[in-house]
């Protein structure tokens, strides 16, 4: 494939990578120190920090973070104690109308870095006028498209391991620029319906799809931290993937509508185009742009009695075009999720298909379908302590995995047992 | 040997409670002269009782009776308005102080009283003035989910109906326009209002019961945390 396909000078980081990322993790810790102490000093500082550990069981191959194909965070080879997030965030308050947010998290040491920013945002919030309310948010964040994906830290309440569309999204998607929402809030001027549209400007994309077309949709909750690398079949992260690059000079950009029944019910569409310009290459990093654009609708439905129903749908297609030739990978992914609560226990169940295709199996290889199975019941013991015991099973067939000389069509399982511990201003 | 000081002031209070509780009971069951009870029984659109729905009731003839204006308060409790609802007379002023450690922002839209309040914990805000009648809805700038209401109302008799969806007035004879409202009311206002005359007996009964149902409570049980 014409991506970069070197190898790499060694498997392992070198001595100086690792100084580089001690460097790193004293530039990040020091500015957290800043922030915190610039919060200390404020009536209106909200933080939370958290430590979620995971007693992991998988018989699934190598992940992505490990240069493997398999389809889950953990394989066979993460077996036992994990580290599931080590999470800070912190959102201040300036002035009356304006907020920074900034969520820090250490995921696990696959990384380039071991710990990184996932979102880091400014946000501007003027009070409605006459039942109109508009907000701006500038720097990286994710874009409203998530149904799922509710709660603080851009977490599920429902379940440890994302749906595969949510999984993508925080593997290889952020909006790193601005985005504008315009909310009607029909619900406070006598209606039972809010309307809202939402439509963003951004960089820093130019290789979001390209895992989709290496390693196709895997099942995760490690979200890759801003400007971090990730994995590619064969290659570990240190010499991996980049997704937030930006060098074709094309600003991407969404719009997005939502329309709300109550707080009962949320419908939500998105069209996403990075316009990444698929024949322009890094010499620097060796590396192609990817042009990715994708729809999406998801409907979420909240009853009375503790239960929720999510379902979303996501297909586009993602694009190189290297001198003399034009690949296109088409992917398609969907989830139905259904969910109870009883007080402070929920159990959830959810299923998942996806499937990215190509043009020419040839050259571009990288088909892959399949469809997963989740169940996770959730204890939240206290505002501080939750359990979760999650199975996942995901079945697949893949080209790359054939390819690599294993069976193409494989099912892997995984069981989690997850413990987290948070403290904070705002937990609940 | 007599009890300790405290213990004794605690007892001279207790006395007081009962004299001004045996004094507030007198004048309450004394019906004055030319007046009757007036219980207005609100139900639901499937014919249970109604509560805390808010009831107004205005004469129809005889001098308009003024309300004296209150001082009433609405707290921000566990990103909850406390109460989430008020019944003021026009003219009241309501305070918003913050008992939660997160700041609220809150703010009116609606044409009674347009205003916005920051409101940061420990830090006190001036009352806000209700000179002109109607619903003004409140919200949240920064927690959507926070929501409640302020009925600012020039009646001559209003309130809520209680547990058995009951409102009761001491009201003298004459004839009365009574209207229902409810924040999650279907039906128009107008289709709820009903006159009656208050007249021989001393007890006049009224029962409205809603042509539509109700539109669902806002979920409670979620955390507030959640992106909803």
């Amino acid at each position: 494939m014409p991506t970069s396909r070197s190898s790499p000078p060694g498997f392992w980081p070198s001595r100086r990578q690792r100084t580089r990322r001690a460097t790193h993790i004293t530039l990040t810790l020091l500015a957290l120190c800043a922030l915190l102490a610039i919060s200390a000093g404020s009536r209106a500082a909200e933080w939370q920090a958290s430590l979620d550990t995971r007693l992991v069981s998988s018989d699934a191959g190598h992940s992505l973070m490990d240069g493997g194909l398999g389809t889950v965070r953990f394989g066979s080879n993460d077996e036992g104690l994990q580290l599931g997030r080590l999470r800070i965030a912190l959102t201040q308050h300036l002035l009356e109308l304006w907020s920074v947010h900034l969520d820090v998290s250490a995921w696990d040491d696959k990384g380039s870095n071991p710990a990184g920013v996932t979102e880091a945002y400014l946000q501007f919030r003027p009070y409605p006028r006459d039942g109109l309310r508009f907000r701006l948010k500038a720097g990286a964040f994710y874009p409203t498209l998530s149904l799922e994906n509710r709660a603080t830290g851009w977490e599920s309440p429902y379940t440890l391991s994302f749906s595969a569309i949510d999984s993508w999204l925080a593997v290889e998607l952020r909006t790193i620029g601005i985005e504008g929402q315009l909310d009607w809030l029909g619900t406070r001027v006598g209606h039972d319906f809010d309307l809202a549209a939402t439509g963003g400007v951004f960089g820093w994309n130019e290789a979001a799809g390209a895992e989709l077309a290496n390693a196709g949709f895997t099942f995760t909750d490690r979200q890759t931290p801003l400007f971090d690398r990730i994995g590619r079949p064969g290659v570990p992260p240190v010499y991996g993937e980049r997704p937030f690059v930006e060098y074709d000079g094309h600003a991407g950009v969404y719009a997005g509508l939502e329309a709300r029944y109550l707080d009962r019910v949320v419908l939500r569409v998105l069209r996403y185009d990075n316009r990444a310009d698929p024949t322009v290459q890094d010499i620097v990093s060796n590396t192609i742009a990817w042009e990715t654009r994708f729809n999406s609708a998801g409907v979420r439905v909240e009853l009375d009695d503790g239960w929720t129903a999510v379902a979303q749908w996501l297909g586009g297609e993602t694009t190189i075009a290297p001198p003399g030739l034009r690949l296109d990978w088409p992917f398609r992914a969907d989830f139905a999720l259904l969910s109870k609560r009883f007080g402070r226990h929920a159990l959830s169940a959810r299923y998942d298909r996806f499937s990215v295709r190509t043009n020419n199996e040839e050259i571009a290889g990288g088909w892959q379908d399949g469809h997963a199975w989740t169940a996770a019941y959730v204890f939240n013991a206290s505002e501080h302590w939750r359990f979760t015991l999650e199975w996942l099973r995901v079945t697949s067939s893949s080209y790359d995995r054939a390819e690599a000389g294993g069976p193409p069509l494989r099912s892997e399982t995984q069981v989690q047992l997850a413990i987290r511990y948070a403290i904070g201003s705002t937990l609940r | 040997m007599r009890p300790p000081a405290r213990v004794r002031r605690i007892q001279a209070l207790i006395r007081l409670a009962a004299v001004v509780l045996a004094v507030l009971g007198a004048g309450a069951l004394a019906v004055p002269a030319g007046a009757a009870t007036l219980v207005i029984n609100v139900r639901a659109a499937d014919g249970r009782p109604l509560p805390g729905a808010v009831v107004t009731i205005r004469p129809l003839d005889g001098a308009p009776r003024k309300v004296a204006p209150v001082h009433a308060v609405m707290d921000q409790v566990n990103r909850a308005f406390a109460p989430d609802l008020l019944v003021i007379p026009v003219g009241s002023t309501v305070e918003f102080p913050n008992s939660d450690v997160v700041s609220h922002q809150i703010y009116s839209f609606s044409p009674a009283k347009r205003f916005q309040l920051p409101l940061y914990r420990g830090t006190p805000y001036p009352p806000v003035h209700f000179d002109q009648t109607g619903v003004v809805t409140l919200g949240c700038n920064i927690h959507d989910e926070m929501l409640a209401y302020l009925v600012v109302t020039d009646a001559a008799y209003f309130g809520r109906t209680d547990h058995d969806g009951a409102f009761t007035a001491e009201v003298p004879r004459g004839r009365y326009t009574v209207g229902i409202w409810h924040p999650r009311l279907r039906d128009a206002e107008a289709d709820l209002e009903r006159e009656l005359s208050v007249g021989e007996t001393d007890r006049a009964d009224l029962t409205l019961r809603l042509g539509k149902s109700l539109e669902p409570a806002p979920l409670i049980d979620r955390p507030h945390s959640w992106d909803y």
